[in-house]
């Protein structure tokens, strides 16, 4: 029971982390239409941007939070002025293969300057702390990567729903020919969406590294785990990237506590497949 | 009408002269090739481009003609692999018999895939077929009866064997490779006259308008999906026993299933020539930038070439190294 209890707990912060990748993934494909292969590459990205920031100037893991999320909005800047913007025009095929082949650029990238091996930080505020409240530990990188999350998760949906920059973002989203009759640039909103989403998930890169080593080829794995929660809540849906990643938190943390650690990531798997095979719209898809 | 079909197979008369040429020579190439190039690795290369080029003749059928992003051919190839080495160990069953049994097996599995997978379009398409190949490529690292993360291995045998196809001389294994790759070539050529070549293009071009022309989109797709297994199965039959080693890494792994669309779409996806093409420029680069790089400690250099080539081609020409090709011949 109080290890039922210690997962669940532990579980749920670390969901709020995977809401926070997906977001991202949500942002971009609901702006423009297109899958992010790449996304789980932009979190490395952000992982390695804070791991070399912290360990170079020594300074404390959270405080490279606006570095990473400078870093992810650059690059996702980038990649949409360079690349994107010239796949749009192509048959799907291409739109699909041009992301991916930017996956695997940025992945061995990675591979080729920092080699194959994992990478953790030792010192920090929060790494290797924990306190126990009642029967439940709770350990405090998980809780305070949980908090900033939801922080940053609150700050964009508060950012989509009253700013009137985001106003502009969901017009783009709905129907791009139309807000731009309304005299909103599309072309920046869309840029803007890539900026946005490299922004949230390099801040949640820059959390993750609290308490997970890094490697170059963690992308994929991270990359579905925000397709399947994104594929959960609905593609585009901001809300329904939150509650979905709650609820892919604890399938990961649960079956790996009861399945056996080896399986977690295959019902990452399986969990996509039923959800696009079963219910394609998501849970709060439109 | 078996008749009509093999004309079809067997005649290139409706493709220009250079591309007949072409397809001569590199019949001349393939053939002479182990009697003018004697150095082990280029032929261990050479058999290399071959398997490929098998492997991406038949995902050209679902990923090119088809427009459908299938990322795990590695899949099929892995088992119909399997399937093969597990009987020729287990019960010492000969390769002619395996290898057809493999094959049925990684049809099947394509088949039950294709028809759920086939219900979703896009991105949802893809990302499922990658999905399912990591599903089945942890279950393949963590069952032991099928040698979990240390694979399997076939038993050497004393004397050269045909029953088993094992050779001390690469130049059967050569051959063998060559007569698959060439009955792959005359199988798309024949399919892309076919009734289901032009049905599933005219799925690629618009599925909505082919479904109201009366066309089954679905089980079009799954067709071609299946075709697809089976070339991949053939493929794996012939890996299994060429390298006499297999593990979940090296045929059931994700990067097989994306080198062989990036591949593809590099040489031109959706064009009779365009797999070949890919083959003939990355395996090449693969094999001697790795050896190279890889002694020299660099490591995922290789990866990132081609990763910029397919960036470069699907921002500018969809179509691939062939598309580029045609272009400049229509401008002429």
């Amino acid at each position: 029971m109080e290890m039922l209890l210690s997962t669940l707990v532990s579980a749920l912060l670390m969901g709020m982390l995977f809401a926070l990748v997906a977001l991202g993934l949500a942002i971009i494909f609901g702006v423009m239409n297109i899958v992010n292969f790449a996304h789980g590459e932009f979190l490395m990205v952000g992982m390695y941007t804070a791991f070399l920031t912290a360990t170079i100037f020594s300074i404390e893991p959270l405080l490279t939070l606006p570095i990473a999320a400078m870093v992810g909005f650059l690059l996702g800047i980038a990649s949409y002025y360079m690349l994107v913007r010239y796949l749009l025009k192509g048959p799907m095929i291409a739109q699909l293969l041009g992301t991916f082949g930017l996956m695997i650029f940025l992945r061995y990238l990675a591979m080729c300057i920092f080699g194959p091996d994992y990478k953790t930080l030792e010192h920090g505020l929060l790494i290797g702390k924990s306190i126990m409240w009642g029967p439940v530990v709770l350990s405090y990188p998980r809780l305070g990567t949980a908090v900033l999350s939801m922080l940053g998760f609150g700050i964009i949906y508060w950012m989509m729903d009253y700013t009137r920059l985001g106003k502009a973002l969901k017009a783009t989203a709905l129907d791009v020919e139309a807000a731009g009759y309304m005299g909103i640039d599309t072309e920046k909103m869309r840029g803007l969406a890539w900026g946005l989403g490299g922004a949230t998930v390099g801040i949640a890169g820059a959390l993750l590294i609290n308490f997970y080593y890094v490697f170059p080829t963690i992308g994929i794995l991270f990359c579905m785990i925000a397709f399947a929660t994104v594929a959960l809540g609905g593609f585009g849906s901001i809300k329904g990237a939150f509650i979905a990643g709650l609820i892919m938190g604890m399938i990961i943390d649960l079956g790996g506590t009861y399945l056996g650690p080896q399986y977690k990531f295959a019902l990452i798997y399986l969990t996509f497949f039923l959800v696009v095979v079963i219910r394609p719209k998501g849970l709060f898809g439109w | 009408m078996q008749i009509r079909t093999l004309k079809d197979a067997l005649s290139f008369g409706d493709l220009p002269a250079v591309e007949r040429i072409g397809f001569i020579l590199f019949i001349t190439f393939c053939f002479i090739f182990p009697w003018i190039i004697k150095g082990g690795f280029a032929q261990a290369v050479m058999i290399q481009f071959l398997i490929f080029c098998l492997y991406g003749l038949g995902w050209n059928l679902i990923g090119g003609y088809g427009g459908q992003v299938a990322l795990g051919q590695a899949k099929n190839v892995g088992m119909s692999a399997y399937t093969v080495a597990l009987l020729m160990v287990r019960w010492n069953i000969p390769f002619w018999v395996c290898t057809p049994l493999g094959v049925i097996v990684a049809t099947i599995e394509s088949f039950v895939l294709g028809y759920f997978l086939f219900r979703l379009r896009g991105h949802y398409f893809a990302i499922a077929t990658i999905a399912v190949s990591l599903v089945w490529q942890q279950l393949f690292i963590n069952w032991n009866f099928i040698g979990g993360a240390r694979g399997i291995e076939l038993p050497l045998r004393e004397t050269p064997n045909f029953i088993y196809m094992q050779f001390d001389s690469p130049v059967y294994y050569h051959y063998f490779a060559f007569v698959l790759v060439m009955i792959a070539i005359l199988y798309m050529n024949w399919f892309r006259k076919s009734r289901l070549g032009y049905q599933l293009r005219a799925i690629t071009a618009n599925e909505d308008v082919a479904e109201s022309l009366g066309i089954n989109a679905h089980w079009v797709k799954v067709k071609a999906y299946c075709i697809t297994g089976i070339f991949a199965g053939m493929g794996g039959a012939f890996y299994t026993v060429y390298y006499s080693y297999i593990d979940p890494f090296s045929v059931m792994h994700l990067e097989l299933s994306i080198m062989i669309a990036l591949m593809t779409m590099i040489g031109g996806a959706g064009s009779m020539w365009g797999p070949i093409i890919g083959a003939m420029i990355l395996i090449p680069l693969d094999r001697y930038l790795g050896a190279w790089l890889g002694g020299r400690g660099i490591l995922g250099v290789d990866f990132m070439i081609y990763a910029l080539m397919v960036m470069i081609i699907s921002a500018y020409e969809p179509r691939g190294i062939w598309g580029i090709i045609e272009k400049a011949r229509r401008k002429r």
